[in-house]
This record gives C-alpha cells, structure tokens and sequence, in this order.
C-alpha cells in the first residue's frame, strides 16, 4: 500500500553542546516508528542516549509513527526533530 | 449521568479516577532461588498509573528470592514485555479481551529487554514519559506547549504528585492553570441540544457558547484478530506489539451545532471501516448542518480528502475488516453518545484520550 512507500523529510537539528551532523535532512518512511530516528541518530553520533525532541518542544513515545509525527506536528513539507546529549527541554 | 463539580469533578471522572485492576503478580520462575517460591502478590493497579510505580509496593513480596545483581524491573503478560509508558488501564483494555481478574502479570527484576523496551529508571522515568506525553497533548490542542513549559517547578510536582496519589480534586486545580479545555462543557451541552440523540438535561445550557474548534488528542490501540472467532474470549493472545497498530491522531471537531458523537470520531479515525455502510447518522447530521449554514460543500470536500490520506496512512485494509470492540476506560460506551463528554470524562490526566479497538480481519494482512 501507499503508506509503506510514503516519506517523510526530517530535519535534525543540534541542541546545547550536541555535535551538528553533516546532513541534516534525511528522507523516512512514514511507516516507520519515531525509536528509528532515534537509533540513527545515537548510530551517527556514536552515543548511547541522547534527548530527542520534536519542534523544541517535547518527546514522542518511541513507537509512534513517523508519519503521525509529521501529521500533527509537521510543517512546511517536513518533520523537525531536535536532539541533545543532556536534556533540553525537561 | 449527573454532574457534581462540587465534589471535585464529575461523577464519571470520579469513577475513572476510582478505577484500578486487581493484579496477581508472580516472579518469573528464572528468579526464584528460595524454597518454596514466594507466593504471588495481589495488589490494586489504578487504571490511570503506571505499571513502575508498583515496583516500591510489590519489591517486598519477593526481595528475598531474588539472585544477587541490579533491578531492571519490568513486567510481562503471557510472554509479551508490557510497555511501560502505556496507562495500566489502557494496556489492560488492550490485551485482556475478556477482562481477567486478578490479572495475572510476571515480573522480573533481571534481564531487561533493552531491545523491545525503552530504559526505565522507575519513577523518574515515567513522571518524564507523563510530562512529554501532556506537552504533546497541549501542543495539539494550543499548537505549542508554552502553558506546559512555563509551569512553575511546585506546580508541576504537584500535578505529578496527584497523578501518582489518583487524587482528582488536586489535579483539577492545577491542571485548570494549564489552560488546556479542549471541550467546555458549554460546547458539550450545545452538542447535546441540537442532537436527536440527547441523553442529558439541557437546563444548564448557555446557548451563547461561542464558535470553537477543538483538536482532541487521541492515542489508538488497534488490535486485529485474523482469526474466526466466536467470541472475544477466543481471541488469539497478543504476543508481539507489532501485532497492535499505534495511531496518534487527532480528531478535529467543528462546533458548526452538529451532532458530533463517538461515532463521528471514529469514523474520522478510521474512516476505511466505514466505507461499505449507508452511514445515516452522519447524513442526518449533514442535513441538520445544511438546515443551518447555506454552503456545506468546502468542509465536506475537505473531510473527503482527509479520509484518502487517512486510508493511505493507516495501511489497514478497507475491506472485510470489522470492528468488534471499542473500549475506553474499560467501558463499550454507546457510540451516539457525544464525543465531548466522552473526552471530558474518559480522558487520562495527560490529555490524550486512549480507545482501544478490537477489529475483525478475514484476510490476512501486513501493517
């Protein structure tokens, strides 16, 4: 079905002291959960934890979908999610 | 159902906030060193918290059969690690088809499925999930979560500490500072008023409620049975979450003097379990609508897209599939009952509404 091809662009963004990646934009299947961001992210930064956040403002539960994500908190074409290696935003 | 804000909240939200399951937990068998092994442990679950905060009140049953090493509690029903960011209630609703009681749950204190499930450090960890979860929920309803952020440090630990002690009247009076009333009750009662399904007195009704539009958080758990079933009693058990489809999305309700009810919800949810039906109520509501207003075209065309990319999205098949169950708050509440009671009422102290929904699937199917 459509919703298994369907993308959803993510744009990661540093917070406070957290390294900035060299690409920060990445395409995701909508399908796929919000722990999938987080992983690829931990992976790029070689870290174990790390606070990820969507719109500077709060973090999803793991398995919520990235295409839910995008749905609801999504704008001009594209998910911003930002990420921290000490907490951010309580 | 009567309405008695003096006592702290209504007599459902009471109820709900009343509500708790009897566990009978057992420690996994991998975990007993002693002779003969400890007995279970009963205890009352309230269906609004969550499974860690037991830890501190079942640990004594057991502290003394445990082989040496750290605690990683986790919890588990009939082989399935049990989420621990899920409302009890919701999870019990979920996976209990034919609620069981006690509801016989394992805990291990060793061995923590890091792979499967997020680190939880107790209660720390779930106050942190409870507080996110409310800051996505405000960020729904008010498109941020400034309310959230703002609140002072002795606010936001006593609307924990209400939370984690199930005490409604606290809650109420500092989750009112949050600003967060999606439905107010004055859109609950216009509802009421202009609906053909009218279950409550309309006495109170303050017909200058103004024109709102509410987004309601809702969390969807839906569980698909691929099997011929009888009754719910046989419904396979859940042994792997992918089993269960998570769907976060709002419901957008319009306060345009329609009947917007439960079912209206649903069908905005899931909009490809509905196709094969004539749907009368929505095109009495529809016609209601066209009675009032002169022009209907633009929102119903926008309703129609927004069920395409739905039927898109969720990857649930739109034929042969059946809804068996809907379950709130352990209720199978009637589905013409109003929507914004069903939110006023049934929803968890962070916002979201949590509906779980028992559907019936003849093919198989991949999600």
């Amino acid at each position: 079905m459509a919703s298994e091809t369907r993308k959803v662009v993510v744009h990661l963004r540093a917070t406070g002291d957290a390294p900035i990646l060299k690409q920060a934009k990445f395409k995701i299947a909508g399908a796929d959960k919000f722990v999938k961001v987080i992983e690829f992210l931990c992976r790029q930064l070689h870290r174990e934890t790390l606070f990820v956040y969507v719109n500077s403002a709060f973090s999803p539960n793991p398995d919520e979908l990235v295409i839910d994500l995008y749905n609801n908190f999504g704008f001009d074409g594209k998910l911003v999610v930002n990420y921290a290696c000490s907490m951010a935003w309580g | 159902m009567v309405m008695d804000y003096k006592r702290g909240g209504t007599d459902a939200q009471q109820y709900v906030w009343g509500g708790a399951i009897p566990l009978q937990i057992h420690l996994h068998d991998s975990e007993v060193t002693t002779l003969p092994p400890p007995p279970p442990a009963l205890i009352l679950a309230p269906r609004l918290g969550y499974l860690p905060l037991l830890v501190p009140q079942i640990k004594p049953f057991f502290s003394s059969s445990l082989p040496p090493g750290v605690d990683t509690v986790w919890f588990e029903y009939r082989g399935l690690p049990l989420k621990w960011y899920i409302p009890t209630g919701a999870l019990f609703d979920l996976l209990c088809a034919e609620p069981e009681r006690p509801w016989n749950l394992t805990i291990h204190f060793r061995g923590y499925p890091g792979n499967m499930l997020p680190p939880c450090e107790g209660e720390d960890s779930v106050k942190w999930s409870f507080i996110n979860a409310l800051k996505e929920a405000a960020y729904i309803i008010n498109g941020n979560c400034k309310n959230i952020m703002n609140m002072s440090q002795s606010d936001q630990a006593e609307l924990w500490r209400s939370v984690l002690n199930g005490q409604l009247e606290a809650y109420l009076r500092v989750s009112s500072k949050l600003k967060l009333d999606i439905v107010g009750d004055d859109f609950a009662f216009k509802l009421n008023s202009t609906t053909s399904h009218s279950r409550q007195s309309t006495t109170d009704l303050d017909t200058t409620g103004t024109i709102r539009t509410g987004r309601i958080p809702v969390r969807l758990y839906i569980r698909t049975i691929d099997e011929d079933i009888d009754g719910l009693e046989d419904a396979p058990i859940v042994d792997s979450w992918e089993k269960i489809s998570y769907i976060n999305r709002p419901v957008e309700v319009h306060n345009e003097g329609k009947c917007f009810t439960l079912y209206d919800a649903i069908k905005t949810l899931l909009p490809e379990l509905f196709k094969d039906e004539p749907s009368v109520d929505s095109n009495t509501c529809e016609a209601e609508v066209k009675g009032g207003q002169n022009s209907n075209e633009g929102s119903s065309k926008s309703t129609e897209e927004r069920g395409e990319a739905q039927t898109e999205r969720a990857g649930l098949p739109s034929d042969s599939a059946e809804i068996k169950l809907i379950r709130i708050q352990g209720i199978e509440p009637q589905l013409e009952i109003p929507f914004g009671w069903v939110v006023n009422n049934l929803m968890n102290p962070e916002y979201y509404l949590h509906i779980c929904i028992y559907v019936k699937v003849l093919e198989p199917i991949t999600i």
